[in-house]
């Protein structure tokens, strides 16, 4: 028997008076899955998020992890905001190396090692040493990333962080990411509103609707454009139709109301 | 390319122009040396008298003086100590405790209305009672700069914290960090060089404070002196006493802001 990785069971979310999630919402995400919540704004895509972190707790229901409910925050499960996201005290590796001083299962050398790794993955060794404030806003969300991963994170919780870049150095950290997730075998949870990136990266995309936020429309990306995700694909008749028939989905759930 | 039709402003009046450091140095030299000159040739033209503003010339004079046959240095030593323990007293005990009020809400919501009362109170008014308290020893004086600066430090604690973003303390505990490592490696870390700001100009009013306190209820430090002078109108003494304490503050201003810059240099791009 396979047990489900990552299961949203029977969640609802309330703040205050105001309902977040509701009906009951349910979803079941494979290990190694890229998953993209796509919907619209207020809808609620933070708040599912942040539960899975554990930065936030459901009203009603349970998420489990590997059969397991999830609690506290801790480092299997990581985030990836869009602003604030490394530490401008820390240098560039110290930052990257952040989350390890909190394991210690590690000797010295190998947090090290593990540093200088992500590092490499993410093409930062050559600013290890600088400080934040030195490099550019893509750069500081390849450090976020790097420091999650070396954490020890199995899940990455990634709250449209690349919103703030110029389009070039997004479509690069997208191609990037794609391919750390399939290299690392990392399960992703990732925002966005940008369906192009959304069709690019994903394995599977969940659109919402409009608050409170249920599920309008679950697509198989990989089914329609493959796992194999060239720049080139971008072009594809495929992709394109996929895009626009997201793109249409998305448009749909604007004006959506329950 | 100029524009045509328009004129172009002249550099010199360009907003927040940078300006090279040892511009701003040279310029704020002459402009000390300038006030000097003008202050000393009034007095020696005879167009102020002497007994109520002495010349720089005299001050500097009387401060050898009092240096060298008086006891300037050891009161002004008794007062950097006074300065020194009271300070250090205040910031020993606002940095935990108002990054507490900002981090434990129940601790916040305590403390704040009594915090904010107390904070009103004029240093003056609570001479009488700290002479009660602790007569006119050394007591009285820790007790009054303490008074005068720790309940505004640890609000200006409480609000470094509180602008620390959100996303910080999330983001570590996701890194697996726990609660006292995130105040310490994180809160701390990015609230710091606020903190050290505070901290400086919280030093500057402990001295305003120390004044205050040596002048009613002391045999000795900086406000004795001047307070002394005063009795027996030596003008020149009371400004040598002033001045001393004008350096010691431009002294300890200039190395905190130079400690600042060292410690932060990731902040000045
Ligand atoms: N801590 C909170 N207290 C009260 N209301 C909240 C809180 N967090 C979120 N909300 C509300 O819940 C709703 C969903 O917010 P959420 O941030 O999850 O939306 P979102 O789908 O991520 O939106 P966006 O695409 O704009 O980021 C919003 O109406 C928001 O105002
Ligand atoms: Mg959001």
């Amino acid at each position: 028997m396979t047990m489900p990785y990552l299961q949203f069971n029977d969640i609802t979310k309330t703040f205050g008076n105001l309902d977040v999630i509701s009906p009951p919402f349910s979803l079941t995400i494979p290990h190694h899955q890229f998953m993209v919540f796509l919907g619209p704004s207020g809808c609620g895509k933070t708040t599912l998020m942040r539960m899975v972190g554990g930065l936030e707790t459901a009203s009603t229901g349970m998420i489990a992890l590997q059969g397991e409910a999830i609690g506290e925050p801790d480092s299997r499960r990581g985030m990836v905001f869009q602003s604030y996201s490394s530490f401008p005290w820390l240098t560039v590796e110290e930052n990257v190396a952040f989350g390890m001083r909190f394991r210690h299962d590690l000797t010295k050398t190998e947090k090290r090692d593990r540093a200088q790794h992500y590092l490499e993955l993410v093409g930062l060794s050559n600013f290890a040493a600088s400080y934040p404030n030195r490099i550019s806003g893509g750069m500081r969300q390849r450090v976020a990333i790097a420091r999650t991963l070396a954490a020890g994170s199995e899940i990455l919780l990634m709250d449209e962080p690349f919103g703030a870049l110029d389009a070039q150095r997004r479509e690069q950290l997208q191609v990037e990411l794609r391919r750390i997730q399939k290299e690392e075998r990392k399960t992703i949870i990732f925002v966005t509103h940008d369906v192009e990136e959304a069709v690019y990266l994903a394995d599977r995309i969940i659109v919402f609707s409009q608050r409170p936020a249920s599920i309008l429309e679950d697509i198989d990306v990989t089914a329609q454009i493959g796992d194999d995700r060239l720049l080139e694909l971008r072009e594809s008749p495929e992709f394109l139709k996929l895009r626009s028939s997201v793109l249409h989905t998305v448009r749909a759930a604007l004006g959506s109301t329950q | 390319m100029a524009q045509p039709g328009r004129k172009t402003s002249p550099r010199l009046l360009a907003l927040r122009r940078p300006l090279p450091s040892w511009v701003a140095h040279g310029i704020a030299i002459a402009t000390c040396l300038a006030l000097l000159i003008l202050w000393e040739i009034t007095v020696d033209l005879g167009w102020t008298n002497p007994i109520f503003l002495p010349a720089p010339s005299t001050i500097i004079a009387t401060m050898w003086d009092m240096s060298v046959n008086g006891n300037l240095l050891p009161n002004t030593g008794v007062s950097i100590a006074r300065v020194a323990v009271a300070f250090a007293l205040s910031a020993i005990m606002a940095v935990p405790i108002g990054i507490a009020m900002s981090v434990y809400r129940p601790i916040g919501a305590g403390l704040e209305p009594v915090i904010d009362f107390i904070r009103y109170l004029p240093v003056p008014a609570l001479v009488p009672l700290s002479i009660i308290w602790f007569g006119i020893g050394e007591e009285t004086k820790i007790f009054l700069l303490w008074l005068g600066t720790f309940f505004q430090l640890v609000l200006m604690v409480a609000q470094d914290t509180d602008r620390v973003p959100h996303e910080y303390f999330e983001i570590a505990s996701t890194l697996g960090a726990k609660p006292l490592e995130i105040l310490r490696l994180v809160a701390i870390r990015a609230m710091l060089p606020s903190l050290v700001d505070n901290l400086r100009i919280t030093l500057g009013w402990c001295w305003t404070y120390l004044i205050i306190a040596e002048i009613v209820a002391s045999n000795s430090g900086l406000g004795f002196v001047i307070w002394t002078a005063r009795r027996f109108m030596e003008t020149s003494q009371v400004m040598a006493g002033v001045v001393m304490i004008g350096i010691i503050g431009l002294v300890t201003d200039q190395l905190l802001r130079r400690l600042h810059k060292k410690m932060f240099g990731y902040m000045h791009s």
